[in-house]
């Protein structure tokens, strides 16, 4: 038995290996000196170090400006999704009504929407809504694109709490309205920070609608400082790299933040009703 | 300039790359809705209500695009049709020009067949890791999804680019790696000559970004299955992979479902990561639908067309998880 | 689903109650009572001083008049461009890529220039730009700035391997590449030259060096013309030069991939075809290369002769939907003045609107480049051209095809031929 789980232990740290190399080898190649980018030599281990991409990197202009963008428009879209995403799981999950099938077919469906074909469209939508060139237009379109796969997912969390317990709620006076506040809401937080994570990543990584909708270099957002080292002079992989280990950490504390709260979260939305 | 402007179409909304961990789907506590049945009867302005917000949104920011794509593919709708707001209709000429292309078949099959690799990849792949995760220790655990988060959360002009650096030819670290052990033949190796081996290193990549959502989700329906489960097995003397077939496997299969299908949905309109790998080449033979897409209507600002390419990805999609979506729908069947 | 169709109709209003979400937003750039120039360059074009006095110069003779300059990055601007146009205020004044001109320039969208050339310093207009801005006998695009590649090598590996002067024909110049080679012989990783397999820039210098071209023009249309000698000779020379100098580069990429600055800026280079950046780029990667580099144009098949050069670079115009074309042309105006041309020429590239390249002396990489750029050719002036370029460039399989040996010269051309044929109809 216990061989057993060394050998499982050592087969999951080659596989957490694997995975992390390409993401320690943007690390490196971000704190190589530009000419060890390309070495015939073998260079697991950088040979030499220097911070100049990073102080290139954040020394870009607007750096702070577009960080807070990043921010506005991320959280943004991923709160607006959240509420409606709630709104309409809850239902789905718990009440029959005529048409529901229909709801979550469009649900399923609407991820079938090709995003990158809609930016026409959706850019003659945003013009003749004079949105342009400013960040709730960005908002809406992240949480359009985050919203059906939110409600579809949270929907799975509301059924996954007991029904007995918001039903032991308004038993004991609380409404329905309470029952719901007071139990189901709770329980179901760490269903919202799982579902959240997926509506961050998205927005915060989306490039081309945030590129194309803004005009103001005011209003740009960090992915479009992410590919600003790709100039008609070339590209500065070092500094690309740079960017794209910083722009990664954001990432990184949003998920170890909810990280516990996630996998508990799971256990006990998993109790059985 | 000499420079392609538009060498890159970045990380879109839909790519698959940042995925993120989600319990759900209809696993968890599917039960059977007793006192919805109750409350059914009551009136039903309520539930319209709730879902108002959510179904507008969808219906203004996804539905009302998705019809215009569909109506633009039968225009014509140039730079100048665009900048002047001019409507010239050409019927089923953009679909025409598509359908006519010798390779459109072709490219969609090899698409479809694309899709089905990473979808495999992912969903296997992440069944081993999500089986790993559940089976190590807490340390080990903790080490194995920080390196999925890394994966996961690295932005997609990152990975590209270091995909390829680690594939070089003359300087990859693949290749003095498999030197150093011994592979003599690999000095040199150009992994891009062949549209196969293109396509082997983008599936890879893909496999790679989508693994970790496979394996979040599935290591979340795993924890939802009672300890005592696992403890009954035991006692019944069940070897490992029989507990998986009878305790693990039933309480993740919706979850296996629900992953294969997002996944499907997200490889299959794939373009960037397919782009910048090799630009759709060798001579075309990492042309997936995305592609052709680009290469046909955008890359030359011929939108009507590109429209007519999206209606055509949205009908193969529906044809590709037609069957996926009666399963699905056949399971809310059950719940109610 | 009944009740529902009622609902779906207040779709518009939906949007704009979600808008709401967003909570504050800070709103745009409010154009304040006063005209608003707007001016979009690609970043690197043109050097930040040159952009800040022209900017200030013109602010200060149009009171009343805010320059709104933005400097918009390569990546994702042609949808950037394309939208921008059909937004409710496009820009006044845009840069366009020499070989995107024409596809802009056909479907309507810009201002036809044709009337102010002379106004614009027209007589000394960079003959090259000034044809890749013209489309069915309108002048659409106001020359920028151009560049050309020219041979940039290491002026300290020529001297060891014995060589003085640098070559000043093809021959010479294959046997300046056995020279390095031989002095080189005992460094595996040394490369006379770096050439990789789809530089198709540089190949077009040769074909149009061996009096062949990729397309020629009969009446309106263009012609795929790789399979004529002189396209044949060109690649066969690219060919030579691959097998003499027995460069490393891979054949199935171009100059990017991997950057072949980075390559050279190794310092295992003896000589690379490039841009002049692409100098400052290996540069900066190793600074101690400053003093060794310099350049000499790309040699011709014949002696004392240099071979055409495709010359790249951007063009302004401006959009055909813009309020304020007037301003936008004395911007254009003062932009041609014999003073920001003297400065875009000190910042390293050929002034599109002058003929006075004296500002390039100073640099010998920018001096041979301005030299070479009287010879600059440029690709078929077509609306189909730029779609070639963006996608997949028939010219670039067909040299790969030649170098892995995959297929003949001719069958690769030919291939490439009716590709490019089909492209072009």
């Amino acid at each position: 038995m216990r061989t057993k789980k060394i050998v499982i232990s050592i087969v999951a740290v080659v596989v957490a290996v694997v995975f992390a190399f390409p993401t320690y080898w943007m690390v490196t190649s971000a704190l190589k000196p530009s000419k060890d980018l390309l070495s015939t030599g073998y260079d697991l281990l950088p040979t030499s170090i220097t911070l100049q991409h990073v102080l290139d990197a954040v020394g870009k202009p607007n750096f702070a400006k577009m960080l807070g963008n990043s921010l506005f428009v991320s959280i943004g879209a991923v709160l607006c999704s959240l509420v409606a995403g709630l709104l309409a799981a809850v239902p789905l999950a718990r009440l029959k009504f005529r048409g529901r099938k229909g709801f979550v077919l469009l649900l399923l469906v609407a991820q079938m929407a090709p995003f990158e074909a809609l930016l026409i469209p959706m850019f003659l939508l945003m013009r003749d809504l004079d949105l342009l060139d400013q960040l709730p237009s960005l908002v809406l379109i992240y949480f359009a694109a985050t919203l059906p796969f939110t409600a579809w997912t949270l929907r799975g969390f509301v059924q996954g709490i007991p029904v007995d317990l918001e039903e032991a709620a308004m038993v004991d006076g609380c409404g329905r309205w309470g029952a719901f506040r007071r139990v189901t809401l709770p329980l179901l937080g760490p269903g919202l920070v799982a579902t959240s994570i997926f509506g961050f990543i998205t927005a915060w990584n989306e490039f081309l609608y945030a590129f194309t909708f803004m005009k103001t270099d005011t209003n740009y957002t960090l992915p479009v400082w992410l590919s600003s080292f790709q100039t008609n002079f070339g590209t500065d992989w070092g500094g690309t790299m740079a960017a794209s280990a910083l722009f990664t950490v954001p990432v990184l504390i949003f998920f170890l933040f909810v990280q516990r709260n996630l996998v508990a979260g799971v256990t006990s939305g998993a109790v059985k009703g | 300039m000499t420079r392609n402007t538009n060498t890159a179409v970045p990380a879109g909304v839909s790519s698959p790359a940042p995925r993120s961990a989600t319990v759900g789907g209809d696993t968890v506590g599917s039960r059977p809705a007793g006192p919805a049945k109750r409350r059914a009867r009551r009136p039903q302005a309520l539930p319209y209500l709730l879902l108002a917000p959510a179904v507008l949104a969808i219906l203004a920011l996804l539905g009302w695009p998705v019809i215009s794509v569909a109506i633009t593919s039968f225009r014509k709708l140039d730079l100048g049709e665009l900048v002047r707001g001019e409507v010239t209709w050409v019927g089923l000429d953009n679909y025409r020009e598509v359908l006519t292309d010798s390779d459109f078949w072709s490219i969609t099959l090899r698409t479809v067949v694309f899709t089905g690799c990473c979808v495999a990849g992912i969903v296997l792949g992440g069944l081993v890791v999500s089986l790993l995760m559940r089976h190590v220790p807490p340390a080990v655990r903790v080490v194995l999804q920080l390196s999925m988060v890394l994966a996961w959360a690295m932005p997609i002009v990152a990975a590209t680019t270091v995909f390829q650096w680690i594939f070089d030819q003359n300087y990859g670290i693949l290749n003095k790696t498999l030197v150093k052990f011994g592979f003599d033949s690999f000095a040199g190796h150009a992994w891009f000559t062949t549209g196969f081996s293109t396509m082997t290193v983008i599936v890879v990549l893909i496999a790679w970004q989508g693994i970790p959502f496979a394996a979040f989700t599935l290591y979340a329906g795993m924890l939802s299955v009672p300890g005592d489960l696992y403890e009954a097995a035991g006692i019944d003397g069940a070897n490992p992979w029989q507990t998986f077939r009878a305790v693990t496997w039933p309480a993740i299969r919706p979850l296996v479902t629900l992953t294969s299908f997002l996944s499907l949905l997200w490889d299959f309109k794939v373009f960037t990561q397919v782009w910048a790998m090799k630009e759709g080449g060798p001579n075309g033979e990492s042309t997936t639908l995305p592609v052709l897409q680009y290469l046909k209507g955008i890359a030359g600002n011929h939108f009507g067309v590109a429209a007519a390419v999206s209606v055509l990805m949205i009908i193969v999609l529906v044809l590709v998880t037609a069957q996926y979506l009666r399963l699905l729908l056949r399971s809310q069947e059950v719940e109610l | 689903m009944k009740g529902w169709k009622g609902l779906a109709v207040g779709v518009t209003a939906v949007a704009l109650a979600v808008a709401g979400c967003g909570s504050k937003s800070d709103s745009g750039s409010g154009s304040g009572g006063n005209k608003t120039l707007t001016v979009w360059l690609m970043t690197g074009s043109a050097p930040t001083t040159l952009t800040d006095a022209l900017n200030k110069e013109f602010a200060d003779a149009h009171p009343g008049v805010k320059v709104d300059y933005q400097v918009q990055q390569w990546d994702g601007i042609q949808q950037k461009l394309t939208t921008a146009l059909a937004s409710k205020t496009p820009p006044d004044v845009i840069e366009l890529g020499n070989t995107q001109t024409a596809q802009f320039a056909d479907q309507g969208t810009l201002t036809d220039l044709s009337g102010s050339v002379k106004d614009l310093n027209g007589d000394q207009w960079l003959a090259g730009l000034k044809e890749s801005g013209a489309w069915k006998g309108k002048q659409y695009g106001f020359p920028f700035y151009a560049a050309n590649r020219t041979v940039i090598y290491r002026k300290d590996l020529f001297q060891a391997a014995g060589i003085a002067q640098p070559p000043t024909s093809n021959a010479e110049w294959l046997d300046d590449i056995a020279k390095l080679k031989a002095a080189n012989a005992s460094d595996p990783e040394f490369q006379s030259l770096y050439l990789p397999g789809q530089s198709w820039y540089s190949l077009l210098s040769f074909i149009w060096d061996n009096g062949g071209d990729v397309a020629t023009k009969s009446g309106d249309a263009f012609k795929a013309a790789l399979d004529t000698p002189g396209a044949k000779a060109g690649v066969n020379f690219y060919k030579q030069l691959v097998d003499a100098s027995g460069t490393k580069a891979p054949k199935d990429t171009d100059e990017a991939k991997p950057q072949q600055s980075d390559v050279f800026g190794k310092g295992k280079v003896a000589m690379m075809l490039a841009l002049p950046w692409e100098a400052a780029g290996a540069i900066k990667a190793d600074p101690t290369l400053k003093d060794k580099v310099s350049a000499f144009p790309i040699p011709s098949k014949d002696a004392g002769k240099t071979a055409p050069v495709f010359l790249g670079g951007s063009n302004l115009s401006i959009p055909a939907t813009s309020q304020n074309a007037d301003l936008a042309k004395d911007y254009l105006k003062l932009l041609s003045s014999a003073k920001y041309q003297g400065q875009l020429a000190k910042g390293g590239a050929v002034p599109g609107t002058s003929t006075d390249v004296s500002g390039m002396d100073s640099d010998p990489i920018a001096s041979a480049m301005g030299k070479a750029s009287k010879a600059g050719k440029v690709t078929p002036i077509t609306p189909k051209w730029g779609p070639i370029e963006a996608g997949q460039n028939p010219l670039k399989n067909m040299l790969t095809a030649v170098l892995t040996g995959a297929k003949s010269v001719d069958d690769a051309l030919a291939e490439a031929n009716a590709a490019i044929n089909k492209a072009l109809s």
